[in-house]
């Protein structure tokens, strides 16, 4: 009985996950503060401010050369009464932000288009990321007449360029990732 | 049987589960690496089935070791084994993983700590610094080639500014210079390349600048070309106090060498910040993954290594049970095949053997079954066997002893198994002189004979005695003896009939001869002879025939004893006939009581009337004879009906009141010459024995305690189916 009571302890100590981590390095206000949609020649574009936290981890961070992914994403799916919403499309802005250490210059650069901007503070790179006008995320075409579709949204940040998979490995012991709340609403017609 | 069957269907289905659960969580893992996003989403379904899947192993390991560890407590057959079997394959498998885990973490630390070794980062930053060092000075130098130009703009105005600023332009090798009002409108411009002003609208920390009469100078990265290195200064105003209206903006690019280094410089310390950050979760990452999947690898190896084991050891276990059962003799046992390995093969013999123990078995038991029945048969033909059986050890304590020998012996033999004859003896003179006789032959190592032994008084048995096959340690004897004073008596009186016979042929002959001869004698010569002579001749020839006519009574008496002709069976009144008889003889003699008393129940016999009539005739006669010199003589006639084991008898009894018989005349009282009387022929009572046994009876003899003698005619008391075997002789 006392074997086998040991054994179990053992597994149980074996098998008991690791004790969560405090994500201080990204703490402070990580929230999408407004987002709406609108609705102009057949293109649904949306308009969002998004606050990112600053803390001197963050600044630290950059001026050692690490670079912040700020990733926007967007997910429609259609109402479904009796089961869950279907997905219609999921999008996501991706920009990202690093400090270019020769110039002294906070670099934010949009993945989409391969487009830096260039700022000498700090905050005003921030306020750029969390500033996002009329960017479209889906066409009429793409949704039923009848339908009702619901609009979320969720802001998240994390530290670091790397590879997929590395990220894959390393995502349950990394303090650098934050996502918001979703921030949802109906998609207006 | 069934909640066996229950269990292994329910530990197979754990087990599909949690293959079900592995190769789900393998498909969203490679499902989430190929998309960041959805990785996201799907994160906390792999931690859930990753969880399921490690508590389902636990849950199967957890009820392996509480089965062995029952096992064990409980001694069941093959656990000690099993428990061994584990440990050696756990220590197997569990041994080499750790120091795999342990040499692992430890190339792994080492190994993602030499990517960011101090020197590489020390290295970096001095390059770094470097290239600032290089590029600030190009800045200043910049700064102050542009400063010098704005103060030389102090009074110049109008067209002589856009002039001032194109030779500049050309001067320096500037790619732009722009002239700007105090609230940022372009007064003047002048461009290298055809393509519009960079700097349209100067950016407000410029302006700030500027508007506190300070230079400014900036270094602005190009993506992917190279660096702008952008100059501003006041142009001094000596009309206004409080700070200048205009300045100057000129813009300059870096050699493109210059740019590059710099460009690389700053890419590599980028890329170094990155993957240092990297450091401490990829290395946590890795390790928790090398402990997990350690932790799994063993898990599931140390459940391999039960299963294994059990999986090894069943044959084992089942050895020892059907071991156990041969044991307590069931051999009807058959033991599963687990393969056709060694194993199988064992376990295949064990089958064999118990199949080949159970035919021996039961051929033991038929065999046994055989002796048995032999045995019963032996015991029924000794007990039927008029010859008295009996087997005896060293010590002549008996084995086995059938109902004759204790029948010849005087003794009952039914519970004497295992006594000493010498111990039961006792008062039994016959067989303590048995018992003498067979031990005084054994003592002298005298163990085959065949032997008349004489038993007191008159008994003579003749018997064997055959050495048994010698067992191990025992020593027994067979002894095989039977009664033959019966048959010697009968020897001795067919020899004594053979005697008669020839004795009455030869005496009988000459008598009449000698009759005719005394008689014609007389006739011829008593009248020629004188009265004297006549009267010695009268005398002589008279005693003469007399004593023929005596020798012929006797011859005769002789031929009757020795005659057996054919009887002639009938069914005859016992009662009546002897009452007939002494009724006979109570007219006759006056002298002698004759007292008859008949039992009623003696039934009508079937015998030879006149030969029974004879019987009585004799005995009557020797009752009365023996009674003639005692006064107050009685003969006591009765008949008797008497129940033994074999047969129902009637018993023809006759006593007197005499002398009885003298000594050893009561042990030969029934030889033919024999007799007590002066005038006898000694030939009546052998008469009567001889046709007592034709039909199939005996005679007894005694002398009565108040004195006197009985003899005593036992006969078969059967109405019908008499079978009587009468003595052929010839006459």
């Amino acid at each position: 009985m006392r074997l086998m009571l040991r054994s179990l302890l053992l597994l149980l100590v074996a098998l008991a996950p690791p004790p969560p981590v405090r994500s201080a390095p990204l703490d402070g206000v990580l929230e999408v503060r407004s987002a709406y949609i609108n609705f102009e020649n057949g293109v649904f574009a949306l308009n969002a401010r998004i606050q990112y936290p600053l803390n001197d981890e963050i600044r630290g961070a950059l001026l050692d050369g690490v670079a912040l992914t700020f990733d926007l994403e967007v997910s429609i799916t259609r109402a479904r009464r009796f089961w869950w919403n279907a997905d219609v499309t999921a999008v996501a802005l991706r920009r990202e932000l690093s400090y270019h250490v020769v110039s002294d210059r906070y670099v934010v650069l949009d993945v989409s288009n391969g487009q830096p901007q260039n700022f000498s503070a700090l905050e005003d790179a921030l306020a750029y990321i969390g500033t996002v006008e009329a960017w479209p995320v889906i066409v009429e075409p793409q949704l039923a007449r009848d339908r009702d579709y619901e609009i979320a949204v969720r802001a998240g940040v994390r530290r670091g360029r790397m590879p997929d998979p590395l990220r894959s490995l390393i995502f349950w012991s990394d303090s650098w990732h934050r996502t918001s709340e979703w921030y949802a609403w109906s998609l207006p017609r | 049987m069934v909640t066996a069957a229950l269990r292994r269907v329910g530990s197979y289905g754990l087990v599909a589960i949690g293959a079900t659960l592995g190769v789900g969580a393998l498909l969203l893992l490679a499902k989430s690496v190929e998309n960041s996003a959805q990785f996201t989403r799907w994160q906390a379904w792999i931690l859930l089935v990753n969880f399921l899947g490690v508590l389902l192993l636990g849950t199967l390991l957890g009820r392996k070791i509480w089965q062995l560890v029952r096992d064990f407590r409980n001694h069941v057959p093959g656990s000690r084994l099993t428990a061994r079997t584990v440990g050696i394959f756990g220590t197997l498998v569990i041994v080499p993983l750790l120091v795999v885990y342990v040499f692992s973490l430890e190339f792994l630390n080492r190994g993602i700590d030499s990517w960011f070794r101090v020197e590489v980062k020390q290295g970096l930053g001095d390059a770094l610094a470097l290239s600032r060092s290089a590029l600030e000075l190009r800045m200043r130098e910049q700064g102050r080639r542009t400063e010098d130009f704005a103060r030389s703009l102090a009074n110049v105005g109008g067209i002589e500014v856009l002039n001032a600023i194109d030779n500049e332009r050309r001067r320096t090798g500037a790619l732009e210079v722009v002239v700007f009002g105090r609230n940022g409108e372009v007064l003047a411009a002048s461009a290298a390349g055809p393509e519009d002003s960079l700097h349209a609208r100067p950016p407000t920390e410029l302006l700030l600048q500027i508007r506190e009469n300070r230079p400014y100078v900036s270094l602005e990265p190009i993506a992917d070309k190279g660096f702008l290195i952008s100059t501003a200064a006041p142009i001094p105003d000596n009309a206004r106090r409080n700070g200048s209206a205009r300045f100057v903006l000129a813009l300059y690019d870096v050699p493109q060498q210059l740019a590059a280094l710099a460009e690389a410089v700053q890419n590599t310390y980028s890329q170094y910040g990155n993957l240092s950050v990297m450091r401490a979760p990829v290395k946590n990452a890795f390790r928790a993954t090398l402990t997990l999947v350690l932790l799994l690898t063993m898990l599931t190896a140390v459940y391999l290594a039960i299963f294994s084991a059990q999986k090894l050891t069943r044959p084992v276990q089942d050895l020892i049970e059907g071991t156990r059962a041969v044991g307590k003799g069931d051999f009807a046992k058959r033991l599963p095949l687990p393969s056709r390995d060694e194993m199988g093969f064992l376990v295949h013999s064990f089958n064999d053997m118990t199949k080949r123990l159970r035919r021996a078995s039961e051929e033991a038991t038929r065999s046994r079954q055989i002796v048995e029945h032999e045995r019963e048969r032996l015991a029924v033909i000794l007990a039927r066997l008029s010859t008295g059986v009996l087997t005896v050890d060293a010590l002549l304590s008996v084995r086995i002893a059938n109902a004759a020998a204790g029948s010849i012996l005087g003794l009952d033999l039914s519970g004497a198994v295992g006594k000493s004859l010498t111990e039961m003896t006792g008062e039994n003179a016959q067989l303590a002189s048995f018992v003498n006789e067979v031990a005084a032959r054994l003592r002298v190592g005298k163990e085959e004979w065949r032997e008349q032994l004489q038993l007191p008084p008159d008994r003579v048995l003749t018997c064997a005695c055959t050495p048994l096959p010698a067992d191990a340690d025992e020593i027994g004897y067979v002894l095989v003896f039977d009664d033959i004073t019966t048959l010697l008596q009968a020897q001795r009186d067919a020899a004594w009939g053979e005697v008669a016979r020839r004795l009455a042929h030869e005496i009988k002959n000459p008598l009449t001869p000698i009759q005719l001869s005394a008689e014609r004698m007389r006739r011829k010569f008593h009248a020629k002879m004188n009265p004297e002579d006549a009267e010695i001749l009268e005398r002589s020839t008279h005693t003469i025939v007399q004593q023929v006519e005596a020798m012929k009574q006797m011859v005769n008496a002789f031929s009757e004893y020795a005659r057996a002709p054919e009887m002639k069976l009938s069914a005859v009144n016992l009662n009546q006939l002897v009452t007939e008889v002494a009724e006979l003889y109570r007219a006759q003699e006056a002298g002698v009581d004759i007292q008859v008393d008949t039992d009623p129940r003696v039934e009508t016999i079937e015998a030879d009337r006149s030969r029974l009539r004879q019987v009585l005739n004799n005995l009557i006669t020797n009752g009365i004879e023996a009674l003639s010199d005692t006064p107050g003589g009685r003969v006591e006639v009765t008949t008797r009906l008497e129940h033994s084991a074999q047969q129902t008898c009637a018993v023809i009894s006759v006593a007197d009141n005499g002398h009885g018989f003298q000594g050893d005349m009561l042990l030969r009282v029934f030889e033919p010459y024999v007799t007590s009387k002066p005038r006898g022929t000694g030939l009546g009572l052998a008469i009567v024995k001889k046709i007592a046994e034709e039909h199939g009876g005996r005679i007894e003899v005694e002398n009565r305690p108040e004195g006197g003698a009985r003899v005593r005619v036992v006969l078969p008391a059967v109405a019908r189916g008499l079978t009587v075997q009468p003595r052929r002789e010839m006459a």
